[in-house]
Order: structure tokens, then C-alpha cells, then sequence
């Protein structure tokens, strides 16, 4: 049985996924990563979770085009599949109905000195 | 550009493990990181970041063998999964092998981070290699003396002519001793400096708060963070006042981050200027030797360059029939290390040779835990000789048993080393507080781990070598038989461990005795006068110079205080030393220095110094201005048959307008500075009040408890203004052997470490020598061997090695205790008996350990050890 949940650190790196497009390699992604959430990351760590998750299924990758950046070698280029599209929507309606249930957040205004 | 390129190694290591469907990929991708930090950072922290980049991708899916259900994979789960449980059949023989192991690990730790400490000294300072001090090299006869004592005028000199060589000069206060601050009702007595305002730029200071130029204005001061914190606690202190010494009212410019410890200037808590411990008087003038220059050098200048430009520059001010004095220039770096100069030449400081002694120690400890740890798992393997046979006869490879072997060392070592990290981060603090200092766990270092893995690894290997490749090379049918016999060569070896193991404890237990006797030997020397009951008090605001005579009345009627003294320098220290002095009615000169004091009529009685000829100063005579009481040595160095009388001329006026003064009494010489040293001739005047220290003897046989507060109350009534605080002169006294105490302590902790370790290794391995004399020992027993005979066959074999092991440490020992001891001026000698005591210990307790098992089997019933097989 292989494992079909979404992590954390998974549920963000498969956003920047989405976000970067068909600029979405290992590097671009740790890049962006470390750019949007100010957490310090390596590539491998990024690298290890994109493995995980095309295991899962959540995500597909392909070898770009060879050129003339980075010594002629080529990227692999990662896009999400249907299956961690669906996963995203279930995480984030989720947390949307956990919002919802927040109490001080209902009533419109956040005030989280409870 | 060379430099634009990744690192090649981690290239390769790279390529190493990694997938090589992967190799396209992630080396494109780690050449990007590679390049965006190059273009925002410096190729040094690309290059550093390839390196952590490829040690991040050591992770399952990228490893090339680790593909999961493979057999290679499940080999290796397997092949732990023997070990543990092998470790766990063993328990106690897994314990004695880890925890050696572990403690030589942890030994090594925590001296490498010592060491590590010592060389980083200073190293703080962003300044480091720049920064140097002018010293002076003076004649006097034919000894040569480096001093760091200076006139103010050589550092205005020297940054006014030479502005291509010196790009910063900061002159300081020579003598450091704490201040008291105060801000409101808070006071406290803190160390800092008086320095000039280049200082805090040119030690690169970290500021919290307020500006880093900040001692310009002479009535400012620069706190450290710690110490504002105690001050001001949240406001901020910049703009607040601080008291100096209760008078002197100072601004608040700065707040600097504290120092690190193995900083120079480490203990600074307050920065303030150099022009105010000098009232109105003008610092920077040719004649008054109290200040230490510092100064930093214009970029690409040499030292050696600098140093011979600026050799002369005294020259010109002195008299010339003084001698002569040379400048030199010392490197930042070789301030903490190498500042020991005999005869003006720079020789391997004391410090530096306890880097060097620990760091042997260090490696010796690690390679008994070592050798324990191969001689242990070695005669472990012997048993094991039907489990080769077995998994032979099934189909093993020979290179799987190897692998076995080895995952079994592995496991051990790396268990250790995991150990030893925890029981260094434990025992820290309390290692920091024996050897002073603040040493912390390198967990993000790089190069830490690297040794440490590799260190692991390598004792493993090694460890794991014998039986890996000797035991799996037995053919199928040979291993079945039983235990495999060891050779002669086998057992020599393990002998010549042993031996080599208890020569290193031998010498260290020598090493730690004799340590102690020096330290008590020093402890327990005359020091001339009576240290009992004596608190001293320094003088600080004016109020208190003027009272001397209404306060020993206040005192002495309190029928607490027998007597009461001032000097101008405490009772334990040596400072004041001044030359020049001549023989009044020949014209000699007197060659060498005394340490002058200046003190009121009480003090011999306050202190009970001894008198051997002549009188003491007294109060009766019209005036004792022209008196001087000289000490026991300095009779002699002069040379004098009889002293009383004697007149000797001053070169300039010491007391009240005299420039000869006559001798009217002797006295037992006093030792005031370092206790290990011969006694320094002094020549003591008598003087009327208005000196730096008081001292106060309280009467013998009173309690202290109600004394003290009686005191302090007589003080206060005098001096209401003026801050009492005291020091136990007995205490004060003590401290100076602090450091032989560290290294006393140090030295103790190892040797009982190593014994520990040794120990140990001699109790798994009679253990495992017993075992296989088991059936012998059963056929003796069987044809009536005593148990005394058994014990004895058992433990001669161990008792002669230890005896070998005493032969060789004890000249080794004494060999270097005998360089050691030749350090001390006051010294013991390196007695018999210690060496007696050291062997006898050892062989004590290596019968001890070795009887645990000999006797364990020799009482054992021989029908138990017969019936098998």
C-alpha cells in the first residue's frame, strides 16, 4: 500500500510546483521555496520529497530539452497530476472548514489572545 | 577564472553514490546553486554550499544500492540485526567494549575542544592579524628582560611619525584591577580598562547600543552588555551616568557586546579613558613607565619591518647609564601563547607546553581506549569459530562473514562515539569550570564531524580487521572443530597492549602525585609573615586618605582589630620595583631591581613579619623618613656582612625629600608574588598614611561573625561614603595557586580516566583468558590444586606485565616531571616513594581486577567446567 497524504512540507512544495510551471525543477522549486517562506532548504531535501511524491502519484516528471545553461545538461521538469490536484483541494478545504470552526475567526474579526 | 568552477572532489563524491540516472539532473542543478551564489556571495561560500548541497542528497532514494528489496539491502539489515542481538547476549562484555571506547572518545572530545580554544585565542578580534604590542627589551648586566611596560610618549611617537606603518595606536592603563561602578544605589566592583579612544574600533567591539567612537570625550565610559543589564536592566543606558570609584561621574556612550573568554581583554566590563586614572597629570610623557601600548599595523606591513624601524626610539630620553632598551613588536597571535621571553629571546611558553602535554595526553588516552577496544574485540572473535564453521558449511561467502565482522565493529564504535557526544555535552559545564573556560559543543561543525566519523570508522575497521579477514578464511571443516587456536604472535601482541596500556596509566598516576606534592609543597612555604585574620580593603575616594589615624582608633576600639596598616601595594603582589640604587659612601651601583613599598609604622606589627636584625619602624622617633627596612635576600645579593647601618642612595627622591636612606632593619623575606619563585629583594619605607591598601588584623580567637559587622560599622562611621569591601588576605593569597590547581585537577581526571579505561580492558580480557583455561583449570582442581595455587597461576601472567609496565613508565616520568619541576624555582624533588606508590596502586588494582574472575572460576566446582563437551 503506498501511502496517499499529503505533509506539510510536501502540500508547499507541490504549490510552488503549480506556481513555477514549466519551471519547475529541483533547484527552481528549493529556490522559490526558500524565497517565499524564508526557511533555509537543500536541494536534496527537495529533491528527496518530489521523489516521494511521483511515487505517490501526486506528481510526473519529464527530461526538458538540453541547453546551453548549465553545461548542456537537462532539468527535470515536474507537473502536478490529477491525483495531487485532488490532494490539494481536500488539504485546503480542510483547513478552510477548520477556519471556519474557529470561533473568534467566525465572528469576524481574529483575536487570538483567547 | 580557476575559481568559478564547483569543487571537483565533491563532484566525484557525488558521483559516488548517486544514481546514475540522477547524475544529470542534480549536477545541473547543484551547478546553478553553485552559480547564483557565486554572483550574491564569494566563491569560498559557493564552494562550501556545493559541499553541504551534495551531502544533503545522502538519502535513500538517491543512493545507488539502496534499491529496496534488494538483496544486498536485506543482507545488511540482517547483518545488524546479528550484531545487536550479539551485542545484547553479551551485555556485559558490549558494556566494558562501548564504554572504553566511548570514555577515550569522550576524553579525546573534550581535549581537542581545549586545545581547539587555545589556538583560537583572540582570534575574535577581525583585527587579528594586524594588531600587535610594543614591548621593551632592557639590559640590566647581563640579563635581558622583556618588558610590556611603557612611557606614554613612545605610542604619541609612534602613530605621529610613522603614519605609512602604524594605522592605529590605543594606549592603556598598565595595571588592570576591578573599579567599582555605581549607578544609583546599585554598585559594583567590575574589571575594564582605561584605554584611549582608538581602542574599541581597533578590537573591532560589537556594539548593542550607542556609537563605537565613544571615548573621545575623557568623561565617558562603554559598558558591556552584561554588565548594562545589571545596571539598567530594559531602559537604555545610553546617556545615563556612571559613578566611577564613587567620585568620578561618567557618561554612558556605549553598550558592546561581551567579549568572548579566550579574548585578551575577555573580562572587560567597561571601556573608559585612558586621560581620566590620570587626573590632570599629562599621561604621554618619556619618564613614567605605567602604560601598555597597543597598535595596529597599515595593511602589508611586516613586523619584523615595523619592529626594526621603531627599535630605537627611547634611546634619545633615557639616561644613557641605564642600559640599553630596545622596542619590539609582538603579533596578536602570539599574545596568549608565545609572550614568554628568557634572556630577550621568545622561548616556548609554560601555556603552550600544557597545550602540547594535554594534547598528548589526549592521543594517549584515545589510543589506550583503542587498543582495549581491538584487544577486546579480538579475543571475543575466538569463541565464534563454530559460527564461522556453520554459516561456511550453508553457503556463506567469504565476503559475507567479512561484512558480518565488520557491521559488528561498526555498530560498537558508532554506539560509542554516540555515547561519548552525549556524556561531552553532559560534562561540559562542569569541565568548563576546572579548567576556566567556556567551551562549547562544535555541533555545527563541519570538520568535528568529518574527524569524528572518520575516526569511528577507521577504529571499526581496524578493530573489526582480525577476525574479518583471519577468522573467515578458515575452511568449513577446521572452524567446526572448536575454537580456533590463537598463535603465539597472537597473544605476544595482546602482551605488548597490555604492557603499553599500564605504562601510560603508571606515568600519568606518577605525573598526578607528583602535581599535588609541588602544589602542597608551595602551599605549606614560610611565607615571612603571618597571613591569619588579615583583611584587606583598597582605598578609593579621597575622604579616606586623610583619616588613617581617627580610623585606627575607631577600629582598635572596637576590640576587634589588633592593629591596623597601609601600604601602596596589597600583600600579593610584587609591583613597585625600581633600580638604580648606589651604595652611598662607595659610589657602587647595585645591580639589580628591589621591590619598593611604601607603608605606615603598624605594618610589621599588622603583619608580624619576623625582624633578624635591627629594629622594626617606630612611631616614637622624630622621623622615620629616612629609614628603610631591608629583606633577608636582599642582604644577601648585595652581599652585605653586616646591614644594620648601612647607607644607600637613591636616584631620586623616594620619601619626603631623601635620597639616601639608611638601613635599620632586616627581615625574613616575604613572599608576596609567586609562590614558586625564589623571593625578591625588597626594600620597604615607612611612610604616613594616604596608601592605596589597608589591612587590618583582627584579633586571633574572636568570632569572625561579630567582628566582621563591628568592623564594618567603625569603618562606616569614619567613612560613610566610602564602599567597604574586603578580601581575606589568606584567600587572596590562595588563588595564586589556582592554575597548578587546574592542572592538578586535569591531570587527575585523565590518569583516573586512563586507569579506568585500562582496567577495563584487563577485566574483559581475563575474562576471556579465564574462559578458555576453564577445562585446564578443572583437571588441576580435579588433581589437587589449592585455590591459592589457581589464583596465583591465573594472576601472575597480568601481575608481570604490570611489573614490565612499571619499568618503563617510571623513567619515562620522572624524565619529564624532572623538565617540569625545573620550571619552578621553589620545587620539590621527585621522591622514591611516589614511584612506589604509583607501581603498588597499579599492581593493586590490576590483582584486584584480574581475581574477580580467577577467583570466580578456581572456586568453581570442576564437575561444572568438566562435563561439557
Amino acid at each position: 500500500m503506498k501511502e496517499s497524504k499529503l505533509g506539510d512540507f510536501e502540500e508547499t512544495i507541490l504549490l510552488i510546483v503549480g506556481i513555477l510551471d514549466k519551471e519547475a525543477y529541483a533547484f527552481k522549486i528549493a529556490d522559490e521555496f526558500e524565497a517565499q517562506t524564508n526557511r533555509p532548504v537543500s536541494i536534496g531535501a527537495v529533491h528527496s520529497t518530489l521523489n516521494r511524491m511521483a511515487e505517490k502519484g501526486f506528481l510526473k516528471s519529464e527530461m526538458s530539452e538540453a541547453t546551453a545553461e548549465r553545461g548542456g545538461r537537462r532539468k527535470r521538469i515536474y507537473t502536478i497530476t490529477g491525483a495531487g490536484q485532488k490532494a490539494l483541494e481536500i488539504s485546503r478545504e480542510l483547513k478552510l472548514s477548520l477556519w471556519d470552526q474557529f470561533p473568534a475567526f467566525s465572528h469576524g474579526k481574529l483575536n487570538f489572545n483567547l | 577564472m580557476k575559481n568559478r568552477k564547483p569543487p571537483k572532489l565533491a563532484e566525484k563524491f557525488l558521483l559516488l553514490f548517486l544514481k546514475d540516472e540522477l547524475a544529470e539532473e542534480v549536477l545541473g542543478d547543484l551547478d546553478e546553486k553553485f552559480d547564483s551564489i557565486l554572483h550574491k556571495k564569494s566563491p569560498t561560500k559557493a564552494k562550501i554550499n556545493y559541499w553541504y548541497q551534495v551531502f544533503n542528497y545522502l538519502r535513500p532514494f538517491a543512493f545507488k544500492f539502496f534499491r529496496s528489496n534488494s538483496n544486498f539491502n536485506s543482507m545488511i539489515k540482517h547483518n545488524f540485526l546479528i550484531s545487536y542481538r550479539i551485542l545484547l547476549k553479551n551485555k556485559a562484555f558490549s558494556a566494558i567494549n562501548i564504554g572504553g571506547l566511548a570514555m577515550g572518545m569522550t576524553v579525546a572530545i573534550l581535549i581537542s575542544l581545549w586545545i581547539y580554544d587555545e589556538f583560537s585565542f583572540n582570534k575574535h578580534h577581525e583585527n587579528y592579524d594586524s594588531i600587535v604590542q610594543v614591548l621593551r627589551k632592557d639590559s640590566e648586566g647581563d640579563e635581558v628582560f622583556v618588558n610590556s611596560s611603557l612611557v606614554g610618549q613612545v605610542g604619541i611617537f609612534i602613530n605621529e611619525n610613522y603614519p605609512t606603518i602604524f594605522d592605529k595606536v590605543a594606549m592603556t592603563f598598565f595595571r588592570m584591577r576591578p573599579q567599582l561602578l555605581s549607578v544609583g544605589k546599585q554598585s559594583f566592583e567590575e574589571p575594564g580598562y582605561y584605554f584611549q579612544p582608538e581602542a574599541p574600533e581597533m578590537l573591532s567591539l560589537q556594539m548593542k547600543a550607542g556609537v563605537k567612537d565613544g571615548l573621545r570625550d575623557p568623561k565617558s565610559i562603554m559598558l558591556s552588555s552584561s554588565l548594562a543589564d545589571k545596571f539598567f536592566k530594559d531602559e537604555n543606558p545610553v546617556g545615563k551616568t556612571v559613578f566611577l570609584n564613587t567620585s568620578r561621574e561618567l557618561v554612558v556612550t556605549g553598550v558592546y557586546e561581551d567579549l568572548p573568554k579566550n579574548s585578551t581583554f575577555g573580562n572587560a566590563a567597561f571601556f573608559t579613558s585612558l586621560e581620566l586614572i590620570y587626573n590632570d597629570e599629562n599621561p604621554y610623557v618619556w619618564s613614567n613607565y605605567n602604560i601598555k601600548v597597543y597598535a595596529q599595523l597599515k595593511e602589508g606591513v611586516e613586523i619584523s619591518e615595523a619592529s626594526s624601524i621603531i627599535k630605537d626610539i627611547l634611546t634619545p630620553h633615557r639616561d644613557p647609564e641605564d642600559g640599553p632598551m630596545e622596542l619590539l613588536l609582538l603579533p596578536m597571535k602570539d599574545w596568549h601563547l608565545n609572550s614568554t621571553f628568557v634572556d630577550g629571546v621568545q622561548v616556548m611558553s609554560k601555556r603552550f607546553q600544557f597545550v602540547i602535554l594535554y594534547g598528548i595526553i589526549g592521543v594517549f588516552v584515545l589510543f589506550l581506549a583503542f587498543i582495549n577496544f581491538m584487544n577486546l574485540n579480538t579475543a571475543r572473535y575466538q569463541n565464534r569459530g563454530k559460527e564461522v564453521g556453520i554459516r561456511k558449511a550453508i553457503g556463506s561467502l567469504r565476503s559475507q562473514l567479512i561484512r558480518q565482522f565488520l557491521a559488528e565493529s561498526i555498530l560498537y564504535a558508532v554506539s560509542a562515539f554516540i555515547i561519548s557526544l552525549v556524556v561531552v555535552s553532559m560534562i561540559l559545564p562542569w569541565f568548563n569550570e576546572i579548567s576556566d573556560k567556556s567551551l562549547e559543543m562544535p555541533w555545527g561543525n563541519v570538520i568535528f564531524w568529518v574527524i569524528g566519523i572518520v575516526f569511528t570508522l577507521f577504529s571499526a575497521l581496524v578493530a573489526g580487521s582480525y577476525p574479518a579477514f583471519f577468522l573467515s578464511s578458515f575452511g568449513p571443516v577446521k572452524a567446526l572443530k572448536g575454537t580456533l587456536k590463537q598463535g603465539l604472535a597472537s597473544v605476544r601482541f595482546r602482551q605488548v597492549l597490555v604492557v603499553f596500556q599500564f605504562t601510560i596509566s603508571i606515568a600519568l598516576i606518577i605525573g598526578t602525585i607528583t602535581v599535588y606534592n609541588q602544589i602542597i609543597f608551595a602551599k605549606t612555604r614560610p611565607v615571612g609573615y603571618n597571613q591569619d585574620g588579615i583583611i584587606t580593603v583598597r582605598g578609593r575616594s579621597a575622604e579616606y586618605y586623610e583619616k588613617y589615624h581617627v580610623l585606627r582608633d575607631e577600629l582598635k576600639r572596637t576590640g576587634y582589630v589588633k592593629e591596623i596598616a597601609e601600604a601602596n601595594y596589597p600583600l600579593t603582589n610584587t609591583l613597585g620595583n625600581n633600580n638604580g640604587f648606589k651604595f652611598a659612601d662607595t659610589g657602587e651601583r647595585i645591580g639589580f631591581t628591589f621591590n619598593t613599598i611604601r607603608v605606615t609604622h603598624e605594618y610589621g606589627k599588622t603583619i608580624e613579619w619576623e625582624l633578624i636584625a635591627g629594629r622594626d619602624f617606630s612611631r616614637d622617633l622624630a622621623s622615620e623618613s629616612g629609614s628603610i627596612i631591608i629583606s633577608e635576600s636582599a642582604v644577601k645579593k648585595m652581599g652585605l656582612e653586616n646591614p644594620i647601618g648601612t647607607q644607600i642612595e637613591a636616584r631620586r627622591e623616594f620619601n619626603r625629600g631623601h635620597k639616601v636612606y639608611t638601613v635599620v632593619g632586616v627581615v625574613r623575606d616575604m613572599i608576596k608574588g609567586n609562590p614558586f619563585q625564589p623571593p625578591v629583594p625588597l626594600m620597604i619605607f615607612a611612610r604616613e598614611g594616604s596608601l592605596g591598601y589597608l589591612f587590618i588584623k583582627i584579633e586571633p580567637d574572636v568570632d569572625y561573625i561579630k567582628a566582621l559587622p563591628a568592623i564594618e560599622e567603625a569603618f562606616q562611621r569614619v567613612l560613610p561614603a566610602h564602599p567597604f569591601n574586603y578580601e581575606f588576605l589568606d584567600n587572596s593569597y590562595l588563588q595564586k595557586f589556582r592554575s597548578e590547581e587546574k592542572i592538578g585537577s586535569l591531570a587527575a581526571f585523565f590518569s583516573v580516566l586512563a586507569i579506568l579505561i585500562s582496567c577495563l580492558g584487563l577485566f574483559g580480557l581475563s575474562a576471556f583468558v579465564v574462559e578458555q583455561r576453564t577445562k585446564e583449570i578443572g583437571i588441576r582442581k580435579v588433581l589437587g590444586a589449592s585455590v591459592s595455587n589457581l589464583w596465583r597461576l591465573l594472576s601472575k601472567d597480568f601481575s608481570v606485565l604490570v611489573i614490565v609496565s612499571c619499568g618503563i613508565a617510571i623513567p619515562i616520568a620522572s624524565y619529564f616531571l624532572n623538565q617540569w619541576l625545573a620550571g619552578y624555582e621553589y620545587r620539590i624533588n621527585v621522591y622514591w616513594w611516589i614511584y612506589a606508590v604509583a607501581g603498588i596502586s597499579c599492581l593493586a588494582i590490576t590483582i584486584a581486577t584480574v581475581s574477580f574472575h580467577s577467583l570466580k572460576v578456581s572456586l568453581s566446582n570442576p564437575v561444572d567446567s568438566l562435563r561439557s563437551e
